[in-house]
């Protein structure tokens, strides 16, 4: 009997990678250029690609397919360009501006010529509708129909093709968003509809108020695409379904994906995160900070005891979005990050990007500014010759020209600028993972860093020296990370529900009961799509009293059934708050803000094939900086086998990264063929 | 004694510095007690070295840090045996503090066997004793009525906590336990920046470290020198009025007369008008972050704002005038009032030397606090106003930001939200939105203040007291741009006319059923109304953000 497959699909900013994988375990790759107009166009050529590699048509691969999994961008770049849907946002009378007031804040304490953003939702189309409900859920001022159908007329002479529901207290009574969303459609059955209540049930205005304007703004286009890309998947003749990884990690059918669209703004990096709990999975390592270091920009995030971390603290073009998603940090800053001195003399790396065009000065564009990789090349880290796999040479006068001319500002000879960039550069890396590690109050040395991106690999070793790191891991898989990490991935839906209340009037019946309601709801929904065995995890977002942020306290483990149930679930989230901030106040309030359901279907595992003993010898030596020119070993981590060990200094190419290893440092290939680098001892 | 210090060194210690302060910042935040501090990061941290000197500080409240190096001082002043392990606390306006409810932590850092740095966090306390919850006290003749004073004393001796000091001070605040849980969070962020700047020490020995912060410090005087040297010299005046003390004076003059020359600025207030008896008095150090600030504003924003780059000021004020008060004076507001005015007064003097880079005026803090029952749950509550924000000042980059605050957080203190208000309180927000015509005309438009309309749910009479300045006087428009609209905040209660809140009052009794109708002041705007494009007028008609007469 033929086997089934798996698919993965990663849409990047330059290429769509694909992996399948078949019931034997087998992996094959396949990569095509992304097509930002229409991110499907690629996809299916992609996928085209990927079944020639199998030596089949695309129809008799997708009929033997029974899951794809998606990572999407189309809504982080309808949020980054700024090429959304024309919102218009209807609100309680009164209370129009809680998007553009922000809260009262603005960023950059000492700018103060700095323009406002113009908001997703200009004045002129948030609508004040007479409503009102008051804090308790009931109604002060009932929803007048004559004021409804006058904002809707106002919607439908403004053009908007997106309407965003925002009434106060929505979340504990719906009933006046749902009666508006009603007559919406039926005034206007073409529009777009996102109602606060369902996209975030959540108190507090401006976070419920900005995600629904957000997935307002974003949502035509992710429908668009995707019922688009479901149509010409069905047409080929896929058998399965086809799943969306959201922001926070779990996956969504296409029609969920859509509805709730402000959940996929980080669908893209989350296969990021799956790539890289696989990565913690097959090495048996708990803790490890994924580091992705790229041309423009760098993404860091946390895996800790195996599960990544979690935030709804977090926004996107400086749009506010609460929904929970996973906690990634992006530094504006990478291999094109180009070095400067100012007008004081004070040198520095960055913000400035060479960007892909010109690129660093060693691209040969035209580029003259000095970059990080000019320093990497000058250095002795690149070899202009191989730079990916000899595909794009790179031009050593034009680095040294544009380094030169930065040095003769300093004062400073051309391997002291080229290594003083070197180590600006990474220090920029460490103080962003220090902060990431600090917020989720953990000591980044018990963590190992996982180098993936085409510039981590250079960097990756000194920015954890400088963290006091010891052991950096880079993966063979680094170029398909994503792709490969959505395939591995357990499926996860969730839902929530917030019970705004003391925990003090709660009683462990009601708990029990809210619970089991939000069990089943997610249970059934992922069984109307999987088939496997299927788990539960609970968790809840609890406060004190007088606090305003919550936080997320885990209670799968806890004996449901078992009395003092409220109590247990309390003493739970006092732990938690001591973990994370230091101090728990036993004797002050604590309320329950939502309670949280997740089904997962575990995806059976897949090993990775092993590799044995193979070559150990270097392919060549090159002259490279390491406090001094040095004569260095140059591998192909391709070529190594398993156990190889190589003393640093070292270089080690892979095919989309280069791995410096330093001075007593010792890198060990393990049985996966991945570099495995134990860091020498500090002090 | 002075060694060679390449620039990457420098670069890297610098980097250093400012990735210690940012750290000790959030160590701060996350494990801070009181709200204000967790929610409102209303703190500030900071290294300075053992002249007083900012080394760097973190990106927090613009009028704490400029007055840090006072402080400095101070500590100073009343210590020569400091031993590691010694942690100095002190709040006290005339010993380098700025008000009392900002108490101040500093912990020495050694190198090479003796005194280098300190580490300095200063937090604004939820209370400090005194006369009334909160330190605001418009009837305070005396600085005594405000709090509990505290000069530069040894919270920690040689590493021993002085407990029976502590007691003695978390007896005087009126929850001494968030005082006691504040304080640990404040003495343990600047404990975490000792132990990162030791290790920085360690690395490159004391001498490049001290060298590269005097490297530090020259670089960003050349720069502030480079952006100065391109204004206009001359002698220029502004002026800026607080409304009233509260004790029956109106109009109380700032007057500020700023020299341009050789790259240098000297700010003259001498001629302000002389102290009050109220709170709106302003202590020295507190003064000269004003100072600071006005002149941080007028520079690039991303010159490190540390010693060097407020090298070019030079400060000349006189003892005894509203500015810069006589010991014993009140002088709680003066963080806000007339910290705001002074700003004001500066960068109006500076706007014709300048003229790309000053803008309007940001708006004025109007606070009230409400005192009361809460009939849902029989408990009682305190409310403090922090909804309906001022608008921000038109500057040539464009519009102001509307709601965006004052002067002295400009946006950086943030409101809550009006939902959690009401499940937690017994108040209804009938409105809370932009207030028209707020903004001040001008080729850019000030940003606008709020209105909102506030009604209080409880069954039996509350109390209100007011604090603040700015409903005679809006922020100034600059370069050309008109003033933006005063605050103006009435109470409505059934049979009654409407009651005109003034900015200093206390003991306002409410009534179950009564409204606050709050309408706060807009931003200045910027150059000349009749230079604004017809399309941005007709977008801000549009918009229902002037309404009104055809432009």
């Amino acid at each position: 009997m033929a086997s089934t497959f798996r698919i993965g699909i990663d849409v990047g900013g330059t290429f769509t990678d694909l992996v399948c994988l078949d019931e034997a375990g087998r992996t094959v790759f396949a990569k095509s250029p992304s097509t930002p107009a229409d991110q499907s166009v690629g996809v299916m050529s992609g996928l085209s690609e990927l079944a020639r590699r199998l030596g089949l048509d695309l129809g008799a691969m997708l009929a033997r397919t029974d899951r794809i999994v998606h990572g999407t961008t189309v809504a982080t770049n309808a949020l980054l360009e700024r090429k959304g849907a024309r919102v218009a946002l209807l609100t309680t009378e009164g209370h129009r501006d809680i998007l553009e007031m922000r809260e009262g804040l603005k960023p950059e304490r000492y700018d103060l010529r700095m323009p406002p953003p113009e908001p997703l939702v200009p004045r002129a189309l948030r609508i004040g509708v007479r409503e009102r409900v008051k804090a308790d859920g009931s109604v002060l001022v009932p929803l007048d129909e004559a004021s409804l159908d006058a904002a809707i007329e106002a919607v439908r002479a403004s053009g908007a093709t997106s309407v965003a529901i925002c009434y106060l207290h929505a979340y504990r009574n719906p009933a006046h968003e749902v009666a508006t969303a009603e007559r919406l459609r039926a005034a206007l059955p073409d529009v777009y509809v996102s109602l606060s209540s369902e996209v975030l049930p959540q108190i507090k205005e401006y976070e419920r108020v900005s995600t629904t304007v957000v997935n307002a703004y974003v949502g035509p286009a992710v429908r668009r695409y995707l019922t688009a890309l479901e149509g010409r998947l069905a047409e080929a003749g896929l058998a399965g379904p086809l799943f969306i990884i959201l922001s926070h990690g779990g996956m969504a059918p296409v029609g969920d994906a859509w509805r709730l669209a402000a959940a996929t703004v980080l669908s893209g990096p989350a296969g990021g995160i799956a790539g890289s709990r696989r990565c913690v999975e097959l090495l048996g390592v708990p803790d490890v900070i994924p580091f992705d270091m790229g041309g423009t920009s760098t993404d860091i995030s946390l895996i800790a005891g195996g599960e990544a971390a979690l935030s709804a603290e977090r926004g996107l073009a400086g749009e506010r979005i609460a929904l929970r998603s996973l906690d990634i940090a992006s530094i504006g800053a990478g291999g094109g990050s180009i070095a400067h001195v100012d007008a004081g003399g004070t040198f520095g790396v960055g913000p400035e990007s060479a960007g892909a065009v010109p690129g660093p000065a060693c691209y040969g564009n035209g580029g003259t500014s000095p970059a990080v990789t000019d320093a990497n090349l000058l250095l002795g880290y690149l070899d202009a010759a191989s730079f990916m796999g000899g595909a794009r040479p790179l031009d050593r006068a034009a680095a040294e020209a544009a380094v030169d001319d930065l040095a003769g500002r300093l004062g400073l000879s051309r391997d002291e600028t080229a290594h003083g960039i070197f180590r600006l550069i990474n220090l920029k890396m460490a103080d962003g993972i220090r902060l990431m590690t600090l917020r989720r109050g953990v000591d980044p040395r018990r963590f190992a860093l996982l180098s993936f991106g085409g510039a981590a690999g250079l960097h990756a070793v000194e920015v954890a020296r400088e963290l006091e790191i010891g052991r950096v891991i880079v993966p063979t898989v680094a170029s398909v990370l994503s792709a490969w990490g959505m395939l591995a991935s357990d499926l996860r839906y969730e839902v929530s529900r917030t019970h705004v209340g003391d925990a003090g009037a709660m009683t462990d019946a009601r708990l029990r009961d809210v619970f089991a309601g939000l069990d089943g709801a997610a249970a059934s929904r992922l069984r109307s799509w999987f088939e496997g065995p299927v788990r539960i995890e609970r968790s809840a977002e609890m406060r004190y009293g007088e606090q305003v942020f919550e936080i997320d306290v885990p209670l799968s483990d806890l004996d449901w059934e078992a009395p003092g149930l409220v109590e247990r679930v309390h003493a739970r989230f006092h732990a938690r708050h001591e973990e994370l901030y230091t101090y728990a106040s036993p004797d002050q309030e604590v309320v329950f803000v939502n309670a949280r359901a997740a089904a997962v279907g575990a995806v059976p595992a897949v090993d990775e094939p092993e590799i044995g003993p193979r070559d150990t010898a270097p392919v060549g030596t090159r002259r490279a900086w390491f406090g001094a020119w040095r004569d260095v070993p140059v591998h192909r981590l391709e070529t190594l086998g398993a156990g190889t060990t190589i003393a640093g200094p070292a270089i080690v190419e892979a095919e989309t990264t280069t791995v410096v290893v330093g001075e007593g440092d010792r890198a060990v290939v393990n049985r996966l063929g991945w570099l495995d680098i134990a860091l020498r001892a500090t002090s | 004694m002075s060694i060679a210090v390449d620039p990457i060194t420098r670069s890297v210690i610098g980097h250093r510095l400012s990735s210690i302060v940012t750290e000790m910042g959030e160590a701060m935040l996350r494990t801070s007690y009181s709200q204000i501090l967790n929610s409102s990061r209303d703190f500030s941290i900071a290294i300075t070295d053992v002249q007083g000197r900012l080394v760097a500080q973190a990106d927090h409240l613009p009028v704490h840090v400029g007055a840090l190096p006072w402080a400095t001082k101070a500590v100073e002043a009343r210590f020569d045996d400091v031993v590691p392990g010694d942690v100095i606390l002190m709040n006290d306006p005339y010993h380098g503090g700025s008000h009392l409810p900002d108490v101040t932590a500093f912990v020495p850092v050694f190198a090479g066997g003796r005194r280098a740095l300190w580490t300095v966090v200063r937090a604004h306390q939820s209370d400090i004793g005194g006369a009334t919850h909160g330190a605001y006290n418009p009837q305070a003749t005396e600085i005594w009525q405000e709090g509990l004073r505290i000069p530069p004393v040894r919270l920690y001796e040689a590493g021993r906590l002085r407990d029976d000091l502590l007691d003695m001070l978390a007896l005087n605040t009126r929850n001494g336990r968030d005082f006691r849980g504040d304080l640990a969070a404040m003495v343990g962020a600047a404990h975490l920046g000792e132990k990162r700047l030791a290790r920085l020490f360690d690395e490159f020995g004391p001498e490049t470290v001290e060298t590269a912060i005097e490297q530090i410090y020259d670089a960003a005087e050349a720069r502030t020198r480079a952006v100065v040297g391109t204004w206009r010299e001359g002698t220029y005046r502004g002026e800026a009025f607080l409304d009233d003390d509260g004790h029956g004076r109106e109009d109380i003059r700032i007057a500020a007369t700023v020299t341009v020359k050789g790259g240098e600025v000297t700010v003259d207030l001498s001629d302000s008008d002389p102290q009050s008896t109220a709170f709106v008095n302003s202590s020295h150090a507190n003064m000269h972050a004003a100072c600071v600030m006005a002149f941080a504003y007028l520079i690039d924003p991303d010159i490190p704002k540390n010693a060097g780059a407020i090298r070019p000021l030079t400060v000349i004020a006189r003892e005894g005038t509203i500015v810069w008060s006589e010991p014993g004076r009140p002088v709680t507001m003066c963080t806000s009032h007339p910290s705001n005015e002074i700003v004001e007064a500066i960068v109006k003097a500076l706007a014709p030397a300048c003229p790309d880079r000053a803008m309007g005026g940001w708006g004025r803090r109007f606070r009230f606090a409400l005192q009361g029952k809460d009939p849902r749950t029989g408990r009682g509550f305190i409310w403090h106003l922090f909804h309906a924000r001022p608008g921000g000042g038109a500057s040539p980059g464009g519009d102001g930001w509307s709601s965006a605050g004052e002067w002295h957080s400009a946006g950086g203190l943030k409101f809550g939200s009006v939902e959690f208000a009401e499940v937690r309180f017994p108040l209804h927000f009938h409105a809370h939105e932009f207030r028209p015509d707020s903004g001040g005309d001008g080729q850019h438009r000030g940003g606008l203040g709020v209105t909102l309309d506030l009604e209080v749910l409880t069954a039996e009479p509350a109390l209100a007291n007011t604090a603040g300045d700015g409903i005679r006087h809006g922020a100034a428009g600059m370069s050309g741009g008109r003033d933006a609209a005063p605050h103006a905040y009435r109470l409505l209660s059934e049979g009654r006319p409407p009651r005109v809140l003034r900015t200093k009052e206390v003991g306002i009794p409410i009534r179950p059923g009564d409204v606050f109708e709050v309408r706060s002041g807009g931003g200045g705007g910027w150059g000349p109304p009749e230079k604004r494009s017809a399309e941005a007028r007709r977008r801000d008609r549009e918009a229902g953000l002037v309404t009104g007469g055809e432009a």
